[in-house]
């Protein structure tokens, strides 16, 4: 294990330790409101970068899942009352069945033409969730804050269960994009991304591990969904299953290293930092401030860091091992 | 680039300090949350400016006309000053809940005014439930807001069911008045919350009544076109045409039915859309005869004066006329005042109770209500609805009879003739 | 549905004509972008927003028709389209399509943000523009603004089919995008080429922007109502059709408008949308689409 190795590892360690005491030091709610925001985004990006990142299907189309878990943990308690933890599996599951029944054919399209399709399908959800009356169409549904509590994974009084919740959320969604990463399977999505022509003449099945990407990806994005249901207790079609929060959530992982483990993490914490801070600061005077500095900066960024953050860690981590390999072959004694 | 990252974060955090910082001790505040940007921005800095307004008079910057609820100032809290301090949620209820916890814990507001939008007052309303702040708020209109069992929750403003029943009382007597049948309606609202509820109550107070709805269309409100709609409408063939739109569409809509021909006998519309400054100011002429439910109306002055005092006001400063929206906010900021004067404290408890107690009675607003006094569920039990109807380019009040300035003008014209 | 008459289909079937034709026009400027560079640009409505602010201006302040300030506002546009190009995507050309969404996004945001930072958030409209009122032809009625923009779409996309295919620099621009490398070799600046396709592309939204302003609200936001529809049209004609788009507009149109009225208003835009997914799933090509 080489120094920069050990730095990295031993500075995951002390951000881990400093996010889990985050909520005991900083006890100012807007900013523990603002973490869970910040996480909650990172959970999203991470669960998004399996299939757009490591699959390389690019979905504009997440906000559907993410509707899905929030609306089938919310119905469930709602008509059956069911606790939202297993509202949570269960909107992951339907998530997940239905991101197979929509990536089996739209596995077959490429690039710009699998995102349109997966925008096309969120839209299309989107209106046929604004019309069923089941769920409540477009008046949307509310969910009781008189039983708080964890059983009920509402909490009235302080919002730090919530943070370790998201928390516990982007660790779990973290290990599963991890093990994508390091398993068999991350080789063949990185085979399919980088040749997809001689995968496939490898014997690789690109729609089966596709289907395994989106299956994935869908289940913690509705799981991410559910939270938000619970958290803020009231969600419509408008909030959870619209096209700009899709959009949103590409833009966290491209923001911070598409295809990167702790890309998205560093997407999300830049993204949610510029959205709220240019809104507090701005917003206010209702002068369109606000989307100005917003919009500018992501322009700046995919300018002049196509690659997201994490290329920006990687390029420097790339040239400090070149100092470093260049020292070592020095021999002793000649400069410094 | 990464060192704009950091200056960014830091920036971010050092601020939100700042602020929380820089504060004089008598300077009262109260948070405001509207859409400052989005599709509604336009609305949302118009009552931004009417909220202004409220708060200068109240400061006494600008010298207080008649005897105005909360004009005096705030005696009891020796003359201190409310101070607004703005949020903007963009339309979306989770920014609206992120900006209400942001304004309470941050900006230590002893009360909070908004939202606008239905959806984004229920998020924001709740977060002030948990923190235990006051929550006033002036025109959301969905009934089931006050029937949360929420402690701090006050509506100054009428709701839906009222407004709704409100249409079939004006139906009624228009009826009997003029000797007609209004029974067939088609009902066409915009599919958000507030459209969605104003069509279930709507459609159920129909059967009870004895109207028949022969078209219900939920339309998108991002459209590029409404041909489909006014054709189903058309199709349709309603005597009364009941709308509920916010701006953008209203004026989308009144410009389709002048293409296609569209001119049922009467078009009665949910304020919102239609009593927006711009929706006139957008249409011209076109935008003529269309009836309104509405709780205010500008020709109301010549019974009370307050209301031409308060407007010159506003044309004063911001060069436009108040309108329903605006005139509720104001009238909110107003209220707020009042109890945080009577309550003599900036202790949330305290104003709620205040607000609790709050008795206004008519001649102190400028509303056309019987007053203001919250139920217990925190619903102003006093407020009232009006119906107005533009003819030549204003908001002239029909109904209830008694407060009425002109005649309703029935049918309405064909587009050939005028 | 008890008075459907043949006159209100007819009317309807016209509607759905007129509305379709401008969706082809808004359409032909970003497919003529992604034909030339696969870029897709998200921030295209914005121009269609400038276009009509640029004649809402004309028409306020020097009481300038939007149709006589037409060819000033295309000007503009496709100065800015240069512009952008210039400053922005030339920038991103090599990087992953990923972070050209995301160039093209932030740029939607930012030019919102801009035109309601210049000019407010209100909902303005052009008032007593030389075509107001409607003609009434066998009994179909007929708005003036709505009959000229459609004609005016009609025309610009002609001459926009006519430049690409039998002008010189239309043909090196089409050449460019059938193959770009070639396209080099023959001697075509494909630097050039891009800007063209940027300053063409931002133009025609501009000109549909100056024909819509006649009777269409106009405010900072007003692109969002047309973008996806535009994303709808191109994919459905093929990615970089310009002729695809056309008929793509106009089936689009009628879709939107027709399926409307019989399957109900609140699933028009699902029905346009179904109607993109078949085609993508069973001719991804599109209609007319290059291979």
């Amino acid at each position: 294990m080489d120094r920069l190795t050990m730095i990295k590892y031993v500075l995951g360690v002390v951000i881990l330790l400093l996010t889990l005491g985050f909520p005991l030091i900083v006890t100012q709610p807007s900013l523990v409101n603002f973490a869970i925001l910040v996480l909650m985004a990172a959970q999203l990006g991470v669960a998004w970068n399996i299939l757009g990142g490591y699959a390389g299907q690019v979905s504009l189309g997440h906000a559907v899942f993410y509707g899905i878990g929030a609306y089938a943990s919310s119905v469930l308690a709602a008509k059956f009352g069911l606790s939202p933890w297993l509202g949570m599996l269960a909107g992951g599951v339907i998530a997940s069945l239905f991101s197979l029944v929509v990536g089996w054919p739209c596995f077959r399209l490429k690039g710009h033409y699998f995102a349109m399709a997966t925008l096309a399908i969120a839209a299309i959800v989107e209106i046929l969730v604004t019309n069923w009356d089941y769920v409540e169409g477009a008046i949307g549904i509310s969910l009781p804050m008189n039983t708080s509590g964890w059983a009920a994974m509402v909490f009235t009084r302080s919002k730090t269960p919530y943070f370790y919740i998201a928390l516990g959320l982007l660790l779990f969604s973290l290990a599963v994009s991890w093990i994508f990463k390091r398993s068999y399977i991350g080789y063949y999505f990185r085979a399919i991304k980088e040749d997809p022509d001689a995968a496939r003449s490898l014997g690789v099945s690109l729609s089966h591990y596709k289907l395994i990407a989106i299956a994935a990806s869908a289940f913690l994005t509705a799981m991410g969904g559910t939270l938000y249901a619970q958290k803020e207790l009231f969600i419509d079609p408008g909030s959870v299953l619209v096209g700009s929060l899709s959009i949103k959530i590409a833009l966290i992982a491209i923001l911070g290293g598409v295809g990167t483990l702790f890309g998205p993490v560093m997407g999300a914490v830049v993204l949610i930092t510029i959205e709220e801070f240019t809104r507090q600061m701005f917003g206010s005077t209702g002068m369109g401030t606000d989307m100005i500095i917003y919009g500018g900066i992501i322009v700046v960024i995919a300018v002049f860091s196509p690659g997201g953050i994490a290329a920006l860690f990687a390029e420097r981590e790339r040239a400090w091992r070149a100092r470093q390999r260049r020292v070592v072959f020095n021999p002793p004694g000649e400069g410094i | 680039m990464k060192r704009l990252f950091r200056r960014l974060c830091l920036g971010a955090l050092g601020c939100t300090l700042l602020v929380g910082a820089a504060r004089a001790d008598d300077e009262i505040r109260i948070g405001a949350i509207y859409p400052l940007t989005g599709a509604a921005a336009g609305t949302g800095v118009e009552l931004k400016a009417a909220a202004e307004l409220a708060a200068a008079i109240v400061n006494k910057e600008i010298p207080l006309p008649g005897n105005l609820a909360a004009g005096a100032g705030l005696p009891n809290l020796k003359g201190a000053k409310i101070k607004l301090i703005f949020g903007d949620h963009q339309g979306n209820p989770q920014v609206g809940a992120t900006e209400a916890e942001r304004l309470i814990t941050q900006e230590h507001v002893v009360a909070l005014i908004g939202c606008y939008f239905s959806n984004v007052t229920a998020t924001a309303s709740q977060v002030a439930e948990r923190y235990g702040v006051p929550f006033l708020n002036a025109s959301s209109s969905s009934t089931p807001l006050t029937e949360r069992g929420f402690k701090w929750f006050f509506r100054t403003s009428p709701h839906d069911d009222l407004f709704v029943a409100n249409f079939y009382d004006f139906l009624k007597e228009v009826e009997q008045k003029k000797g007609i049948k209004l029974r067939k309606l088609a009902l066409f609202n915009e599919n958000t919350l507030w459209g969605g509820e104003t069509t279930k109550i709507e459609v159920k107070l129909a059967d009870e009544q004895g109207f028949s709805v022969a078209e219900k269309i939920l339309y998108p409100a991002k459209s590029t076109q409404m041909t489909s709609e006014v054709q189903r409408l058309k199709a349709a063939d309603p005597q009364v045409l009941m709308q509920s739109s916010y701006l953008g569409d209203a004026i989308m809509s009144m410009k389709s039915y002048k293409e296609l021909g569209f001119a049922p006998p009467m078009i009665l519309a949910n304020d919102a859309g239609f009593s927006d400054s711009e929706y006139l100011k957008t249409l011209g002429k076109d935008g003529d005869y269309v009836l309104s439910r509405e709780v205010w109306a500008l020709d109301l002055a010549d019974r009370n004066p307050l209301i031409k005092q308060v407007n010159d006001l506003m044309q004063a400063r911001n060069k436009v006329n108040l309108n329903g929206n605006s005139a509720r906010v104001f009238t909110g900021i107003a209220v707020l005042a009042d109890a945080i004067n009577r309550a003599g404290s900036t202790e949330p408890e305290a104003i709620r109770k205040a607000l609790q107690e709050t008795n206004i009675p008519a001649d102190q607003i400028i509303m056309p209500w019987k007053g203001i006094k919250f139920d217990e569920k925190g619903q102003n039990a006093l407020g009232t609805g009006i119906i107005v109807q533009v003819l030549n380019g204003q908001y002239r009040t029909v109904w209830p009879f008694n407060l009425a300035t002109t005649d309703v003008v029935y049918p309405f014209p064909k587009w050939e003739g005028r | 549905m008890t008075n459907l008459t043949v006159t209100l289909l007819a009317q309807t079937v016209a509607s759905g004509l007129m509305i379709g034709l401008i969706y082809a026009l808004i359409a032909i400027g970003l497919t003529l972008i992604f034909g030339v560079m696969d870029i897709v640009n998200f921030a295209h409505g914005e121009f269609l927003m400038l276009g009509m602010y640029a004649s809402f201006w004309g028409a306020s302040l020097f009481l300038l028709d939007p149709l006589v300030t037409l060819p000033l506002t295309a000007l503009m546009l496709f100065a800015l389209g240069v512009l952008i190009y210039r400053l922005v995507i030339r920038r991103i050309l090599a990087a992953p399509m990923l972070s050209q969404i995301f160039a093209t996004f932030g740029m939607m945001i930012l030019l919102r943000g801009v035109a309601q930072f210049l000019w407010k958030p209100d909902h303005r409209t052009v008032s007593h523009s030389l075509v107001e009122g409607k003609i009434t032809v066998l009994g179909l009625q007929f708005g003036t603004p709505q009959l000229t923009a459609s004609l005016g779409a009609v025309l610009v996309t002609g001459g926009i089919w006519w430049f690409l295919n039998r002008t010189r620099l239309g043909t090196a621009l089409e050449a460019t995008s059938i193959d770009r490398e070639a396209a080099t070799l023959m001697g075509i600046n494909s630097q050039r080429m891009f800007a063209l396709a940027w300053g063409l592309g931002a133009a025609c939204a501009g000109v549909a922007g100056a024909l819509l302003s006649t009777y269409f609200p106009i405010f900072p936001e007003v692109g969002a109502d047309f973008i996806l529809i535009a994303f709808v049209v191109v994919v459905l004609g093929g990615f970089g059709s310009v002729a695809g788009a056309f008929w793509a507009g106009i089936i689009v149109g009628e879709v939107e408008v027709l399926g409307g009225f019989f399957v109900g208003p609140a699933y028009k835009t699902a029905l346009v949308l179904s109607l993109f997914l078949l085609v993508l799933l069973f001719r991804p090509r599109g209609l007319m689409g290059k291979a």
